[in-house]
Parts: structure tokens; sequence; C-alpha cells
């Protein structure tokens, strides 16, 4: 048995812990080139112990990078003896089985010595711009998808090993971009590595193992004890994803057991994987099926370990939700974010005032733009984007956020500023909120349009689309009722939302990001809050009238009573 | 000799008005507090100018300046007093303002919720008119069209007008139109342009800043002329100053056309305060902490310098989120605010370990300690019960501390529940806040290139100077610098602030690529629109420019600052440029990449008049003065060292003079605040007054 910490104490040492991980955070979107991660947030830095349990991670971590990261690290720590690292050793990988799930996600990791021993490790994982291949989510296996680095050594004993970058720097579009962000995540490490060593010699620990167990145990119990506040039982939900036209529809099937302190989510029943880039490895389902879980009992306390411990995760391998190599992955979010919103639904009888509706930000959609100027210059883009969140049991849900994943958007003057293209549009949708007591949040409309002047690009324009909600809204709950859908059109027609598409000077393409669903019964929707809605053009006077009925004056905006208790069938 | 020798700094802070009188002749100061008076804070100036008559009479007449600070601006946005504001924005674009940049701050918390925009929907009109990215027209706006738009408005009572057209940083022409046709029609209404607020890259972060200045506009003229009438009526014949976020002071015209960049004109005065007593004693890297009732400030200093930052947020929905507030670009000194101070309130949390702030009790209730209510123990408390403040002598004496309750306080809702000894409680209430402070400030500094081992702490605030010495300890600090009268010290600032007024231009162009003639007309542009801001404040002194680049890796996320040299920048080479670049950017991030290509972002100009030198008074020992008479007696108090009460030596700051030196364990009373240092550590006091204090180097 090692050192006990006081209450007071461990508060302490935690809260630097977290506060390593933050500076790190914080160095990256100073260092990194790429608008994925400077503007759009998508990295995720960590710390774990010398076990590879984690201890601690960014505040602003992507929870989907976050999730699969903690189980990924353990499972590369525990795989290799304890003498595969060495100090000054970095490792590089971004094998989606080991990691986050895509190719994309590049992992930097490095063993962290103190007093010639082994004390912890620090990892982060950044979405890379381009990762080489064929940006499509129509790939049939992870080959085609672009360059796969294996988990080798950067960096062996101090001394960087060139030729893995070289083999990197060859095999994408963006080098500098991409080489520059690797560099990013060195430095990242080094920030962690420097300060976790200053905090064992400063508080004068040798290591961080009585101080990892406390940490951890303190956070399982307490996950524990809210798990345990709700019924044992057995919850079910399914989820429909569509697919690209004449496939079949894949369905999610998750059995959720309360049993005690524990829950089980036993996903067997799940469509099998498929021949696209929708396929989940099981790190990345884990990851948001702990987001659900997560957001549902402890919000709000810090991640680490001993959050996972209650939760125990059954995936059939070859399914969707747990594919085989060298299954096409790169478009894992359209279906892994799902896992999310059917967990919520699963307990959603048993939890209602901790789950919402579906939302239009599920999945997160993806836009890699790509071309070359007039005079030749290529350019390329991506963009990320959400949509109007679900509802819940008191609150409308906000409007555009990516969920349960996260992330920015770019602005429309830094994107005309990196592409020749123009944004007409980006604007909220009206009436595209799922009804119910409480209002789905609305989805946005965007339109671009690829110039045909002077400043036509040479064509092709590439455009590569990773979205869902084509053809199946975010439900609702409860009686509220779904939102709108996702639309692609080009020239006002629906374009391939799967492949890559090529466009010329004077396409204009609209994008519509879905709205969220709502919650309760829309007849239970305080008349003023509808009045509200009508009044700033969240909604049409129509809708009032249609969905929620009441009656509101067009000329004055105010509420018809009479007519409104006639409507709604009141006295 | 000048007649008008007096000058007056006067902080508008939420609970008090804090003053201090400065005479030119004969460097004497003169502090004094009241309350604020918030329905008319001109009351409280009055007031406060008429008890400091008492000790200086007739000075008004020869006041030279007032210079102030106000939270005015700051308070209307949390409590959305400002005005009904409208916005004409491009079409398409009506929603940038509540769409925001779509990042949700707390990833796990699905109820998270998020500010609501300053102007509705509906008072945010579109106009049919397009811009391109390098400042050509796509569609030009049809004057009938602007017309219509601002009739729009009009009719709906709008009494502020936003103007913030798609990329209009590149060619503000239909912007200027705007503002003639609005100007014309309703010349009564308040109008701000983006291009004149800040022309600057980001759809969402420009129109969020105009749309703010938009908001308080009215406000704020309205409440700057009925101070300065009052102020007149009184017999004030100076020049009224006020305090601008980036530091500098500015005429109360500018701050009227432009107060967004007045929000954080309060606690600024504190930075600069800093960053004189950083120059003066020419201190290389000092961090200036400012620790009040709800929050503590503070802000590296290195070479006398603070960071300024182009950007910060206001009005966050979850205290100190990043990410909750709305968001305002304007430059503004690089505070870093936590909620750490007095108030801040312990508790058990749900893990069941100690958690303190960021919550706070505020002034009322306030700790439990203040006898007026509170019931959660409060840093306050514990810091009473370590031995840190007198009971007695809290405010100098004109307000008693309940020890007892503060006591039974902790015993029962932190001491048992943890299980822990009572004062394991105590000591672990003051600790964690002290470790609170300097996570954030090893954080703050490594952002700044700083080094936290180096640097000399200056502390302020209430609670500052009591905290000061746990945090040196925690940051390996060697020295602390503590000014007299700490506790309302700040306002000196005010004194020492320069007259400047910061303004900037977005045009990214590549190093490469970029015509050095084209960098030298915007420069000269912008020196002389901001020269004309600096000239209806004295025409006399001689203005003087900095020239600075925002520039960054090609496709890299955030820009650094460079400094450029004064002059023609046509003179300078290429290679010049990039060695500026590469040497701050090699300081901040340990390496740079000379292979990778660079582009310039923003173009800045900051224009300043001569600074007004403050001479600092020198204190004389007085004959047969010495340390015993100082001496107030001795009381226990914590000692973290021993780990256990020990008897500190309690000092009157009043009595010590110039070159008394003595060693820790020691307390050292004034007024408004009380200094703690260790057994481990030295005091010295030097001729100007200034405590010095020396910690043994930190294992």
């Amino acid at each position: 048995m090692g050192r006990t910490f006081d209450p007071i104490t461990l508060e302490i040492l935690w809260r630097r812990l977290i506060s390593i991980v933050d500076e790190a955070d914080s160095s990256v979107a100073r260092t990194a080139f790429s608008s994925l991660l400077r503007d759009a947030h998508d990295y995720t830095c960590m710390f774990t112990d010398r076990l590879g349990r984690e201890l601690a991670q960014g505040s602003f971590a992507t929870p989907g990078q976050s999730g699969a990261m903690a189980l990924g690290i353990k499972n590369l720590v525990n795989k290799y003896p304890i003498d595969h690292y060495q100090p000054g050793d970095v490792f590089i990988t971004n094998d989606p089985w080991a990691l986050a799930g895509h190719l994309n996600d590049v992992c930097v990791m490095s063993p962290i010595f103190y007093k010639d021993q082994l004390a912890a490790f620090t990892a982060c994982v950044f979405h890379h711009s381009d990762i080489g291949g064929r940006v499509a989510s129509d790939n049939h296996d992870v080959f085609e998808e672009g360059l796969f680095i294996p988990f080798v050594k950067l960096y062996d004993k101090g001394v960087l090993n060139e030729s893995v970058l070289d083999m990197i720097r060859w095999n994408v579009r963006t080098r500098d971009e991409v080489i520059g962000d690797i560099r990013s995540q060195i430095a990242a490490n080094h920030v962690c590595a420097d300060k976790v060593r200053q905090m064992l010699e400063e508080s004068g620990l040798d290591n961080l193992d009585d101080l990892a167990d406390q940490i951890i145990s303190l956070t399982e119990k307490s996950m524990r004890e809210e798990i345990a506040k709700i019924p044992d039982g057995v919850y079910r939900a399914e989820g429909k994803i569509e697919q690209m036209k004449g496939k079949e529809d894949i369905v999610i099937r998750a059995k959720v057991e309360i049993k005690g302190s524990d829950i089980i989510v036993d996903l067997d029943g799940t469509s099998g994987q498929v021949d696209w880039g929708g396929n989940v490895v099981f790190n990345f389902t884990f990851a948001y099926v702990f987001m659900a879980v997560k957001s549902m009992f402890a919000p709000d306390i810090p991640n680490n370990d001993g959050c996972a411990r209650p939760i125990q995760l059954f995936a059939p391998e070859g399914t969707v939700v747990n594919c085989k190599f060298p299954a096409a992955v790169a478009a894992r979010m359209g279906v892994g974010h799902f896992l999310t919103e059917v967990i919520y639904r699963a307990l959603s009888d048993v939890l209602p005032n901790r789950v919402i509706a579906g939302s239009g930000g599920t999945p997160a959609a993806m836009n890699v733009f790509y071309g070359k100027r007039k005079d030749g210059k290529p350019w390329h883009s991506v963009i990320i984007r959400g949509g109007g969140m679900g509802a819940g049991a008191a609150n409308d849900g906000n409007y555009v956020y990516i969920f349960p994943a996260n992330g920015a958007n770019t602005p429309v003057e830094i994107f005309e500023n990196d592409t020749p293209l123009i944004v007409e549009k980006r604007e909220l949708l009206a009436d595209s909120g799922g009804i119910g007591r409480m209002k789905g949040g609305l989805g946005k409309r965007e339109l671009f349009r690829i110039p045909d002047d002077e400043y036509a690009p040479i064509p092709p324009v590439n455009l590569g689309i990773q979205a869902g909600r084509f053809l199946y809204p975010a439900e609702g709950l409860f009686d509220g009722k779904s939102g709108t859908k996702a639309q692609f059109l080009v020239n006002g027609t629906p374009g391939n939302s799967y492949g890559l598409t090529q466009l010329k000077p004077g396409d204009r393409v609209i994008i519509d990001a879905p709205g969220g669903g709502g919650y309760g019964n829309p007849l239970e929707r305080e008349p003023e809050m509808v009045a509200r809605d009508v009044i700033e053009g969240y909604i049409s006077i129509e809708s009032a009238r249609n969905d929620y009925s009441v009656a509101i004056d067009p000329n004055t905006f105010e509420i018809n009573v009479e007519e409104t208790n006639k409507l709604r069938k009141i006295g | 000799m000048k007649d008008n020798y007096y000058r007056l700094g006067c902080d508008i802070g939420g609970t008090f008005t804090d003053f201090v009188l400065l005479n030119d002749h004969t460097g004497e100061i003169t502090t004094g507090k009241c309350l604020t008076t918030p329905v008319d804070p001109s009351d409280a100036v009055e007031e406060g100018i008429r008890a400091l008559e008492v000790t200086s009479p007739d000075f008004v007449e020869k006041l030279d300046e007032l210079i102030h600070g106000t939270t005015l601006v700051i308070n209307s946005i949390i409590e959305r007093k400002g005005a009904r504001t409208g916005l004409i924005t491009t079409k398409g674009f009506r929603d940038v303002l509540e769409i925001g940049r779509e990042i949700r701050y707390a990833p796990y918390d699905v109820f998270a919720e998020f500010p609501e925009p300053l102007i509705p929907r509906r008072y945010r009109i579109e106009v049919d008119e397009r811009v391109r990215s390098d400042g050509t027209v796509i569609k030009a706006l049809d004057p009938q069209d602007a017309q219509h738009a601002v009739r729009a408005l009009l009719n709906m009572g709008i009494e502020s007008i936003a103007v913030c057209l798609l990329n209009s940083f590149e060619n503000p022409a239909h912007e200027l139109m705007l503002l003639e046709v609005i100007e014309k029609e309703a010349p009564a209404v308040s109008v701000s342009i983006s291009y004149h607020v800040l022309p600057q890259i980001k759809e969402y972060e420009r129109t969020s800043t105009t749309v703010t200045n938009a908001y308080v506009k009215p406000l704020t003229g309205r409440y700057l002329s009925k101070l300065a009438g009052r102020l007149e009526s009184i017999g004030f014949k100076g020049k009224l100053f006020i305090m601008l976020s980036s530091g500098g002071v500015t005429s109360v015209e500018t701050a009227a056309r432009f107060p967004v960049r007045i929000i954080e004109s309060g606690p600024t005065a504190a930075v600069i305060a800093g960053q004189y007593y950083g120059k003066h004693f020419n201190i290389p890297e000092m961090f200036c902490f400012d620790m009040g009732g709800t929050t503590a400030k503070s802000c590296l200093i290195q070479k006398g310098v603070a960071g300024v930052v182009p950007t910060f947020e206001v009005g966050r929905v979850q205290r100190f989120m990043k990410g909750s507030g709305l968001t305002i670009q304007v430059p503004v000194v690089d505070l870093m605010e936590i909620g750490a101070g007095g108030g801040s309130i312990a508790k058990v949390s749900k893990l069941g370990t100690l958690q303190v702030g960021p919550e706070s009790s505020g002034a009322a209730p306030g700790p439990i300690c203040y006898g007026r209510g509170g019931t959660n123990p409060c840093v306050t408390d514990a810091d009473l019960l370590l031995g840190y403040l007198d009971e007695n002598y809290f405010l100098g004496g004109t307000m008693k501390l309940d020890k007892e309750g503060a006591r039974q306080g902790i015993e029962e809702k932190i001491a048992k529940p943890l299980g822990v000894s009572f004062i394991q409680a105590v000591w672990g209430i003051h600790d964690l806040i002290n470790e609170t402070m300097a996570a954030a400030a090893k954080t703050h500094i490594a952002e700044k290139g700083g080094n936290p081992k180096i640097v000399t702490i200056s502390a302020f605030g209430g609670a500052g100077p009591v905290h000061a010495y746990g945090l040196a300890k925690k940051l390996g600090a060697p020295r602390m610098l503590i000014p007299p009268n700490a506790g309302v010290g700040s306002a000196m600032g005010f004194f020492t602030a320069p007259r400047a007024f910061d303004l900037l231009r977005s045009h990214k162009v590549s190093l490469t690529d970029v015509a050095f003639t084209e960098v030298e007309d915007i420069f000269r542009n912008l020196e002389g629109d901001a020269g004309k801001i600096l000239q209806k404040e004295a025409a006399d002194d001689a203005i003087r420019y900095e020239r600075s680049l925002d520039m960054r890796f090609v496709g890299q996320g955030a820009e650094i600052n460079v400094s450029v040299p004064d002059g023609d920048f046509t003179k300078l080479a290429r290679a010049d440029i990039r060695r500026l670049f590469d040497n701050v950017y090699e300081k901040l991030y340990g390496r740079t990449y000379p292979d990778s290509e660079v582009e310039f972002i923003n173009f800045k100009v900051r224009a300043s008049l001569p600074e007004r030198l403050l001479k600092l008074p020198r204190v004389k020992k007085k004959t047969g003065q010495s340390l015993n008479d100082a001496i107030k007696g001795q009381r226990p108090a914590y000692s973290p060292i021993a780990k256990a009460f020990i008897p500190y030596t309690v000092y009157d700051r009043y009595k010590l003079f110039p070159g008394a030196r003595f060693q820790g364990p020691a307390i050292i009373e004034e007024k408004e605040s009380t200094l703690i240092v260790g057994e481990d550590a030295g005091i010295s006091v030097d001729d100007f007054g200034f405590l010095w204090i020396d910690l043994k180097e930190v294992k």
C-alpha cells in the first residue's frame, strides 16, 4: 500500500495535473498550422501514468478523440514490455484500430522519465488536414484512404528519424502544413513532459503511482454513485442510419443494462461492416458510448481512467461498430457519432432530464474543398459543421453545434482568403428545428459559388462531403418531432453526398445542416415562446398555427388568445 | 512653474470609487475612498473630491488632469442595459452574430448555455452588396437600398446602429456609404461602423465587437458628458481623460466614439502602475498580482512593458469558462482574471475533495467573519483563522471580524465532512486558492515566454499581499515588491499611463509577394488616423509612432506580433523582416523554421505622446526612528514550513522607514491590506517606502 493523500493535497496535485495538460493544449493553438487545429480545435492532449491509465486531458478535448485515445494509449502501453520505452523516444502512429479510428488522426506519444524511471506517458492526437489517399467516403478499404503509419519511433533516444518524416512528407498533399503540425505535436508533448517532471520534483514524489490510484478510484466511485441511483434493468434502443444510394440502412442495436453501479452496453445485432468508409473501430465506438454515459452521469468531473471503469462495452467483431482491418474508416463519424444518441434514447425513460433529442450535428459534417486557382496555385480547405442540437426537458436545442463531437466553424472571410470561392450565405434555417414543448435547434444554410469571371479557378473544383441525415432526420423525444434533413444541392439538384463531386465555374452549391429534434408535446409549448420565435423569424407564422396551434396576428405579432384556445381546444 | 500642478486619478469600481491625488510639485500623494453611486457615478466623484479638499484645499482649480477608469461599460453589457441596437450587414449573413464560432465550450455538458446576442434577430437587417476578399466589388451597394435599410431600423425605434459588412476591412466603401446615409437620415442616432471600430479579418469577431460598441455608445456618451459637466460645475478647468483597456489614456471624445475600448478600463490601472514600477526599478520580469474580493487579476510585465492581446471575452455565461462569453476584438492589456478572491467560497466537491472558488460570496453577505449573514466559509475566513488577518484591524479597524463564527463554519462545513483536522482544513483553503492562482500564473507566464523562477511579484488589492508569499513559493519566484498603499495603489497607474491609441488594419499578404510601398502606405494611413485622434488631446507634444506587424507562417493559425523599425518601410530588406520574425518566434516557441514561408496578417500602429513622468516621493527616516517603534507586537500565525502556529512579529507599515531591514516571520499591516512574510524571507524598505521581500530559493 502506497502513500495516501488527504483530500486537500489530493485536490491540489490533481489540479496541477490538469493544468499541465491545459498548458500543452494551449501551446498547440499557437504553434499549429492547419485551420482544423487552430480554428476548429480538432485535437486532444492527454497524459497517463506509467501503466497507461489516463490521468488528465485538455479541457477542450474532442470527445471522440479523447475517449478513443484513452483506450488506445492504454493498449499500446501494455502491448510492449517496459524496456520498449527509453528516455528521448517519441512514437508516432495513425493506426485507426490502435487509436482514433481514421488515418487523419495522427498520434504522437512519448514516455516521460523521472529519476531514470518510467513515470508517465504523454500523447496527443491531431486531426491532420490531409493524409494522402483519395479524399472521399466511398473508398472500399483503408489502403485507398491514405498513408498508414504503424507504431514507429520518430525519435530514438532523442535522435530524429528523418526517414519517417520524409515518408510522410511525400505522401500528403499539404506537406508544410502536415509536417508543421507534427512538429507542433512534438512540442506539445515536450511541454507536458517538462511540467510533469517539474511537478514530481516540487511535490517530492518519485512517481505518479499512488496519486494515480487515488485519483482514478475516487473518480470511479463518484461515477458509480450516480449510476447506482437509477433502477436496475435492461433498456433498449435502435438507431437507423442511411447509406448511399442502393445500400441497406445501417442499424445500431443497443441493449443497455444497469446492474448496480455497472453499465453494460451490448451492441449485438448491429449491422455488419460496410464496403465504404463508415466503419467504426472499437475504440471510437467506445468513445461515443462513453460520451453518453459521462454526459448523463457526471458531466462536470474531470476525465480520467476512473470515469470509464463502470462501463462495459460489447461490440461483436465484424460489425460496423467494431470493424476488422482493412475496412475503410475515413467517414467513421457518420456512424460513430450516432452511438451517443442511441444510448440517450435507451435511457430516456429513466433519465428524462439528462438526455436530449437527436441532434442535427450528429454526425459532424466535413467538407473538403480543393483545386487550383487561375494561376495554377493549389488550394485546399476543410470545413466542419454541425446542426441544431436536440432539445431537452427544460431547454430548446442550441443553434448549430457539432454534437456529440465538437469543433468550430471556419470564418467566411478566412475561407474566402484561402480559396477562390465565394460564400453567398451562412444563415439559420427557419422552421428547421423539430417542434415540441421544447424546440429543436435550428440548422443552417450555406451557399457557395464558384466564380466564373476573371477570378474563376481552373476546373475542376473538388468537393468531398462526409455528412449524414440526408434521408433520416434527427428524431424528437416524448412526442417531440424531428428536425429537418440535410441537403446537398448543386445548381438546385441533389448532388452525391458521399463521393467526390467535381464542380466547375458558375456552379452554386447549397449545403443545409439539419435541425435538431424537439422534446415533448408541441401543444404544451408556452404560446409566448411560440410568439417570440415568430417575431425573431425562427419559425414561420404558419408553423406557429399548424404545428403549435398558436394563432398570431401577422401585423402586430400578438397572440390571438381566443383563437389559440380554440385551436388548442382549451375551455 | 505651472499653476496647475495637481493630478487626480479616480477608479470607479463596482463597490468603491478610489481616489489618488498627486501634487506634482511635492510628489505628495493623498488617497481616498468612497462608495460608488451607480445611478449617477459623478455623485461619488464629487463626494470624493470634496473629501480630498479637506486636506488639500482648492486643489480642484489647480487640477491639470483628471484621469479615470470605470466599470460602467462592462456592467451595462453584463446587465444588458445598453441601447436598443440594430445591425446592418451583408445579404446572407445576418445570423453571423448568433451563429458565432460554433464551438461548445463544455464538451461533456449538453445543457451548457450560450450568451444571447446583444441584438435580437429582428433588428438585424441585410443589404444587397458584396466585396471580395481582395477588396474588389462584386455587387455595388445601391444608395436606395442603404436608405431603406436605415429607415427600416429607425421605424423599429432603434437608438444605435452597428454596420458590419463582409470583407469591409479591405474596402470600406459600402460601410462609409451607410454611415453617410445614417448621418443624413437620423443625425441623432448613434452609429458604429466596423471599419472604424476595428478593420480586422474574421466576420464574427468583427461584428461582435462593432455591435458591442454600438450597444454601449449612447450610454457612455451620456455618462461622459454628465461627468464633464459636473466637474466643470465644481470648478474643474483641466483635461478629462479616460483609461483604455489597452493601457493608454485617451480623451473623453475618443472614448465616446469607441466605448468598446474602455471595457477593461478599471483593472488596467493596476497593470500600468506595475509597468511603471517595473521601469522605475529596472525589473526585467515582474508579475503583477491584484487580488480583491471576487477575482484575482494578474499580468506579466517584461522590461517594464505589459503584453497587449487583440481579443477577450465579456459577460461569460459560465463564470470564467473560456468560450462562454461575447468575443470582443480590441487591444486589451493581457490580464489574466480568475475566480479567486477573499470572498471565494470553500466547499466539499462532489468527489469529496476540497473546492475553493470560483463562486464568491461577494461583498454581501461576504465571508462568515464579516458577520453580515454569510454562512459559507471563504478565503478571508481562513486567512483570519490562520492569524494572517487581525480581527480588530480589518480596514484599519473600521470593521470587526467574527473569528468564532468563521471557526465554526470551517469546522462544520469543511473539516468534519472531509475528515481532516481543523488546521488542515483552514490551511487547505488558503493553500488551494494559492494553487489555483499559481496554476493560472504558470500558464500565463509560459505563454509570454517568461520564467516564473525569476519573476518579481508585485502585489496589489486587499487580498494580494496576504497571498503573495504563498504564490511566490509555489511559483519559485525569488522576490516580491509591495508598493505603499497596496490596497488602493493600483489607481497610481492613472498617472503613469501614456496617452496612446492603437489602430490596425487586416491585409493578408506573403512576405515574398508584398510590395513594400504598399506596406508603407498602409502604415502612413494608420499613422494619419491615429495622429488625428491624439492631436485633439495635446497639439503641442510630439507624437511617437510605433509600427508592428502580426505575422505567421503561411497557413498557420495564430500570429505573433513583430515590431518593425521606425521610418520608411521601403528602405528595409525582406531578409531583415524575416529575421525579426524568426527572432520573436524562436523566443516564444523554442525554434523557428527558416524554410517555411511567412505572411503578414495585420498592420498595427501605436501612436503615443511622451509619458508624463511621475516622481516617486522619497521617504525620509525621522531622527531617532527605530524598528522597535514599528513593532505592534507578536501574534501566532500559521507557518507552512513549521506546519504549526509560530509567533509572527506584527509591524505597522506606516512606521517603517527607508533602510529598515528585518527577517520573517512578519505581518506588516496597513489600512487596506496586510502583508504576510514567512520565516525564510527577508524584508527591506527602500527610499520610496516600497517593501522588498527576498525569498530563499525554493526547493
